[in-house]
């Protein structure tokens, strides 16, 4: 089997090829704000590397966010329409959850939000949610291993990323058209927001 | 040759079939028009999400409704800017995928050549030829002397003229998008108010800010005078110093290069005062006029890939790095 991974929500850029459950290709990088010119040269050395075609890929897994509005819509923009295109199955994952997926033991990942505020979600070794994705105002009610990208004023570590754990946990989930893979922003626009708050007030 | 055009930089997410530059095989333009009339104008964060929800939908209905597969594809088309930066992405993101799983070549199309482009699906360009464009984002003279040739001779150095009525429009209280509602009100009152015919110069340049401002401080002195405004005769007296400044420098620039084929572009070229102006200077003038059909005007995938056959056979292509870019001038 030969899967294409893609995660372009985070600081880093992360490509990787799977054939059979090895990783043939792997690319992750900080992309310094550039993944939308990035991604395609990216995947197109990956399937260089490892020697296939895209018609040759069996399944695509792409993180769906939380994270930069515009990354997630680059790579989940590739997936859907490579998806559609080979008429393959696509799945999704979280970045928090792939932050988080090379630890042996509880951490919660964390995005910086801005204003105060985080995308964090805890992980399990397993990738069993112990904390629900959310976009939340950070305080104390947060407190564990945090495992984060970018710099906060308290000690983090970097994330460390195992892809065949991803997968594996998401392999069997439940196949969707490519049309109705959606981005999971967990935050409405600004526009939105203020209109919810004008219309409530 | 078969082009798939993409169009995502605005609000309308558009794809079309286009044979040879000229004949349109099908074509899907999904509008978020009503979405963002909520708020009084595009809101860009929303019109990338809408766009990411829709393309591949519009992608297969396209293909469905030309009763074709990818394979059919030769070349695909797609606007890489001007525009909303998180808007093209989708549509470019989209095309460069397609472009890598099927092998095809990817064709960059900036937006404003393709307004010019519309014009081809209704009769070929013939040159060398001036098109005006006109739209919420642009108001340019663009001089063509052959296919795919562009030098931009007067350009706005402010507001878009369809930005100008929305804004006018929003000063006379009617709903967005404004223009064709001024343009409707401007057809049935008369020039009442003095407003100025802003920068009449020797240049081929634009200035719409002026007059806008000048509209909302007539509005705002007979409010304080206590004077209704007539919606009517407001409209119409804004109309035709827009109308009247566009024809004078376009008929002074089709002189000047000793050109006879004039083509409109943009959605203010849906614009009737405009269309009836011209139409008239033309006739004056001598000069054969092309104005598209009202459903060209408009954003859609039509013209990226009428514009992008010509950009193909002028050896105009990209590779994966191609990027989406906000501003980029026309070349």
């Amino acid at each position: 089997m030969k899967y294409l991974l893609i995660n372009s929500a985070t600081t880093n850029l992360v490509v990787a090829i799977i054939i059979d459950g090895k990783i043939t290709y792997m690319y992750d990088k900080n992309d310094g704000n550039d993944t939308s010119s990035k991604i395609m040269p990216v995947i197109d050395e990956a399937f260089r590397v490892s020697s296939i075609k895209p018609k040759d890929v069996d399944k695509i897994f792409v993180c769906n966010g939380p994270g930069s509005f515009t990354g997630i819509r680059v790579g989940l923009t590739v997936a859907k329409t490579m998806a559609w295109s080979l008429n393959i199955p696509c799945y999704t994952f979280s970045s928090l959850e792939l932050m988080a997926s090379g630890f042996d033991e509880d951490v919660i990942s964390l995005i910086d939000a801005r204003r105060g505020f985080v995308y964090a979600g805890g992980y399990d070794s397993e990738l069993n949610e112990t904390y629900k994705d959310s976009y939340v105002l950070f305080d104390n009610s947060l407190s564990g291993k945090f495992v984060s990208y970018d710099s906060f004023p308290f000690s983090t570590v970097k994330p460390k990323l195992d892809l065949l754990k991803v997968i594996s946990k998401h392999e069997k989930d439940e196949i969707i058209n490519p049309h109705h893979i959606n981005p999971n922003y967990l935050k409405l626009t600004e526009a939105e927001e203020k209109r919810l708050n004008d219309n409530g007030s | 040759m078969y082009i798939l055009g993409i169009e995502s930089s605005c609000d309308e997410t558009s794809m079309s079939i286009i044979k040879d530059g000229t004949e349109e095989i099908a074509t899907v333009v999904l509008s978020q028009m009503d979405t963002h009339a909520y708020y009084g104008g595009v809101v860009p964060e929303i019109a990338s999400r809408m766009h990411v929800e829709n393309i591949t939908i519009v992608l297969e209905e396209v293909l469905n409704k030309a009763n074709m597969t990818m394979d059919d594809i030769d070349a695909i088309g797609v606007t890489f800017g001007p525009g909303l930066i998180g808007s093209l992405l989708i549509g470019l993101m989209c095309a460069k995928t397609l472009s890598f799983v099927f092998d095809k070549p990817l064709i960059p199309v900036h937006h404003i050549a393709g307004h010019i482009y519309a014009n081809n699906l209704v009769k070929r360009l013939e040159f060398p030829l001036m098109a005006l464009v006109v739209s919420g984002g642009h108001t340019e003279l663009v001089y063509m002397k052959e296919d795919y040739s562009f030098e931009v001779i007067g350009s706005t150095l402010d507001d878009a003229v369809g930005e100008a009525y929305d804004k006018v429009a929003r000063v006379a209280g009617l709903p967005y998008p404004g223009g064709p509602l001024v343009d409707k009100l401007a057809l049935e009152g008369k020039d009442t108010y003095k407003l100025p015919l802003p920068l009449d110069d020797d240049s081929f340049n634009f200035s719409f800010s002026g007059l806008k401002s000048a509209v909302i401080n007539l509005v705002h002195n007979e409010k304080q005078r206590g004077n209704d405004i007539i919606k009517e005769n407001l409209c119409c007296s804004f109309q035709n110093r827009v109308v009247e400044i566009l024809s004078k420098k376009t008929i002074r620039a089709l002189k000047k290069y000793d050109v006879h084929n004039l083509i409109v572009a943009g959605g203010v070229a849906a614009n009737k005062g405009l269309r009836n102006k011209l139409e008239d200077e033309c006739e004056k003038n001598d000069i054969n006029l092309i104005i598209p059909e009202i459903k060209y005007c408009t954003d859609n995938g039509a013209m990226i890939g009428a514009a992008g056959y010509y950009a193909y056979e002028k050896g105009n292509l990209a590779d994966l790095n191609l990027n989406a870019k906000a501003t980029v001038p026309l070349k």
